[in-house]
């Protein structure tokens, strides 16, 4: 079986947390001065032919780009940098911090203000928008990890997803757990498992509060809040499916908001995909109960008719007998019994086919196998069913040195018997029956071929059904079972069994055992044995 | 009855099993005394001391096979033991515990006397016979020399092994393990796929028509046996 590609993780964890600037404080607050000193620079060259109240917009430039680069902290420097700046280079008297005019100083107050409200409103505005796209990219995520999962149909393959997907989100180990037959399943396991996968006693109280109630529990949440770790409910509508437990390090006081509203929808798209999974294991129940009923029914009707038909004729012959002298003699009597005997051997052989069929039903077939000599099982068949082909010309042609095949000998007995049964049963009295045996490089394969009325094509897959009965046949007596139970054993032996028409005119039922390789045999002859006159 | 008839106990919990064979024994001249339970049996075989006992495996009260231990403790007498089909472990157990022969239910008269004939033919004729006839068949054992239909046979050392050891049972079964040990005398492993083997050699050269054995017979899941028209 080919492994399935290994799927591309879903990046969640790239969606969550604060935005934070890449670079380290120093270079934090040392872009901001460079660039003040930059606008600086700039203000001074084009002083001479511009107003300096079109410098203090310069200086606006780098309290924008701070707040949108660097955060508020460094764009709140910048602006306050810049009003000293601006003061100290461009406010006469110049190159001074003190101040001629009163005036001035309500500019640069203002310009301060102005410096701080912007650094604040970009800075929200840059927030706001990463926030946003970290939303989008969450959205994206959860989608494409619920299309994924729509296509699973194993619970434990989904159960591994959500935990290692809601492991990345949380930051820590998570664990799925499953109410299953009155008992706490523990699912799934999913980043560095650090401690055994035994709940302990506090912990299943917690997952049983949450199973029960539908809400979260355990550290952060107003229940359970003592508890080292946090429950989360899968939820499908009203059902809890599961609980997410995510066991927190013992930094973390609680799991942030973002990341908990994350697992949160990780934990219920989880209980949809469950629910799925588990409607999806009960109509496949349903249906197999439905088969079930069906075969049972069927097979009632066959037990009722088919055992009674030949008790019916033992009843009828021994109380012929035990009727006063009147009619017989004896010939008559003669037939009676013979007719006591013929019903009691099909009793016996439906027993036979009965038991089969329970065996293969129950799939406890275990096969008793030894290597066998297909001569060996053709001549037990023959005197087993001596009476039955009692009047019909039998053609037997096994080769000689044959390979042993590794099968269960009475149960291919019973696949030759039913086999012959099958081509008295349905080929015209007195016709021939024949029995060949021939290799093929990875089988032997065994014909058994009658004179019966062909089977249409149609049907020639349908005979080894269950109770199948073909179209013409349905008078004669018989379970319908026997094909199928041949089948059953032939299959369970990794043969395959068919019917075609023979080369005569009539059915042939071909079944192959396939040859394994054949156990050593040290010859005779080595060891120079004298042969006995 | 003449007190000289052969006496056989047929020990079987199922009423209509005993009555059968009480009335088929008796028509051919046994003398045939019935009980119900492995208890019972064992006591009334320690005072009428049979000369051939009917056992079935499927006793109430005490496992069959244990039966025969017990009477195996005290008695050499022929036991044949009555079955079921699917208990074919059962039977080869009970075999390897001393029981000479067995019989599957539902089983047919002519074979189940049959039997019977054999396993009280073994308690008369101790004695070593050298030389042994089944139908056309004659193996004379002091002179190692095999003829069938009046041909003799070429057989390499280890068939006639196996030949002999069958027919030393005189129609009795004998069961795989005995005949692998026979063989094991040997020097192969006498794994069961030897046997498989070495009866099919037999059966090319001794059968008229090996797809319709008449002597060396199968009993699947036990053994074989060697018979004149099994």
């Amino acid at each position: 079986m080919n492994t399935p590609a290994p799927e591309k993780p879903i990046d969640l964890l790239a969606s969550v947390g604060p935005f934070r600037s890449r670079l380290p404080a120093v270079q934090a607050y040392l872009y901001p001065l460079l660039s003040v000193a930059l606008v600086t620079v700039v203000g001074k060259i084009v002083t001479p032919f511009f107003d300096i109240v079109n410098v203090t917009l310069l200086y606006v430039l780098p309290v924008l780009v701070a707040a949108v680069r660097w955060g508020l902290k460094p764009s709140l420097f910048a602006s306050f940098l810049g009003v000293l700046a601006f003061d100290f280079f461009f406010v006469p008297p110049v190159y001074s911090f003190a101040k001629a005019d009163p005036k001035d100083l309500a500019v640069l107050a203002t310009f301060l203000l102005v410096g701080i409200v912007t650094a604040t409103m970009a800075t929200r505005l840059r927030n706001e928008v990463a926030r946003t796209r970290k939303e989008e990219k969450r959205t994206l995520a959860l989608y494409s990890l619920s299309q994924r999962m729509a296509s699973k149909a194993d619970l434990d393959e989904i159960a591994q997803t959500f935990a290692r997907t809601a492991a990345e989100a949380a930051g820590g180990q998570v664990s799925i757990l499953m109410p299953e037959k009155g008992s706490l399943v523990l699912r799934e396991v999913a980043a560095h498992p650090r401690r055994g996968t035994r709940l302990s006693e506090k912990e299943q109280a917690v997952v049983q509060w949450v199973l029960e109630h539908g809400r979260p529990a355990g550290r952060g949440t107003e229940t359970l809040r003592k508890a080292t770790e946090l429950v989360f409910p899968a939820k499908a509508g009203k059902n809890t499916m599961a609980a997410l437990m995510i066991d927190l390090n013992e930094k973390h006081e609680a799991l942030p908001s973002e990341q908990a509203q994350l697992v949160e929808a990780l934990a219920n798209l989880a209980a949809v995909a469950i629910t799925r999974i588990r409607l999806a294991q009960e109509a496949e129940r349903v249906q197999w109960l439905m088969e079930s009923d069906k075969l049972h029914r069927a097979l009632l009707n066959s037990i009722s008719h088919d055992l009674r038909t030949p008790i019916a004729s033992v009843m009828g012959a021994v109380t012929g007998l035990l009727e006063a002298e009147s009619v017989r003699n004896g010939e008559t009597t003669k037939a009676f019994l013979e007719m006591i005997k013929e019903g009691a051997t099909r009793l016996n052989r439906f027993v036979a086919n009965l038991l089969d069929m329970a065996r293969l039903e129950s799939d406890t077939l275990r096969l008793k196998t030894e290597w066998c000599d297909i001569q060996d099982i053709v001549g037990v068949t023959l005197r087993e069913m001596h009476d039955a082909v009692r009047d019909r010309p039998m053609r037997i042609d096994i080769p000689p040195d044959l390979p042993l095949v590794a099968a269960d000998f009475a149960l291919i007995e019973h696949v030759l018997i039913n086999l012959l049964e099958n081509g008295v049963k349905y080929s015209p009295p007195g016709s021939e029956i024949s029995l060949t045996v021939r290799t093929s490089e990875t089988a032997l394969l065994v014909t058994v071929a009658d004179h019966g009325p062909l089977i249409p094509e149609h049907e020639r897959d349908h005979v080894f059904e269950k109770f199948y009965r073909l179209q013409y046949s349905k008078s004669t007596d018989g379970t319908g079972l026997g094909l199928s139970i041949c089948k059953g054993i032939i299959e369970a032996h990794g043969g395959e069994i068919w019917v075609d028409p023979s080369s005569g005119p009539g059915n042939s039922f071909t079944f192959s055992l396939p040859i394994r390789e054949q156990p050593s045999m040290q010859a005779e002859e080595e060891e120079g044995e004298r042969h006995v006159v | 009855m003449s007190s000289d008839a052969i006496r056989i106990m047929v020990i079987d919990d199922e009423i209509q099993i005993r009555r059968v064979l009480t009335v088929v024994l008796t028509q051919h001249g046994y003398d045939v005394r019935e009980a119900a339970s492995g208890g019972e049996g064992l006591s009334l075989a320690a005072t009428l001391k049979p000369d051939l006992i009917v056992l079935d495996l499927g006793l109430p009260d005490i496992d069959g096979v244990e039966v025969l231990h017990r009477l195996r403790e005290w008695t050499q007498t022929p036991v044949i033991i009555l079955s079921v089909r699917e208990d074919e472990s059962d039977k080869v157990v009970a075999l390897d515990a001393g029981a000479d022969d067995y019989v599957t239910k539902p089983f047919v008269m002519g074979e189940f006397l049959a039997r019977v004939r054999v396993a009280l033919r073994r308690r008369a004729e101790e004695t070593d016979e050298p030389v042994l006839t089944f139908g056309e068949l004659t193996l004379d054992l002091a002179r190692r020399l095999v003829t069938v239909r009046g041909e003799k046979l070429k057989l390499s050392a280890t068939e006639y092994e196996v030949l002999k050891c069958l027919a030393t049972y005189k129609g009795r079964v004998v069961t795989h393990a005995h005949l692998l040990r026979t063989i094991r005398g040997r020097h192969h492993h006498g794994d069961s796929h030897y046997l498989r083997v070495y009866i099919a050699q037999l059966r090319r050269k001794i059968e008229e028509d090996p797809n319709h054995p008449q002597y060396i017979i199968t009993e699947p899941g036990v053994g074989y046996r060697l018979t004149t028209t099994g």
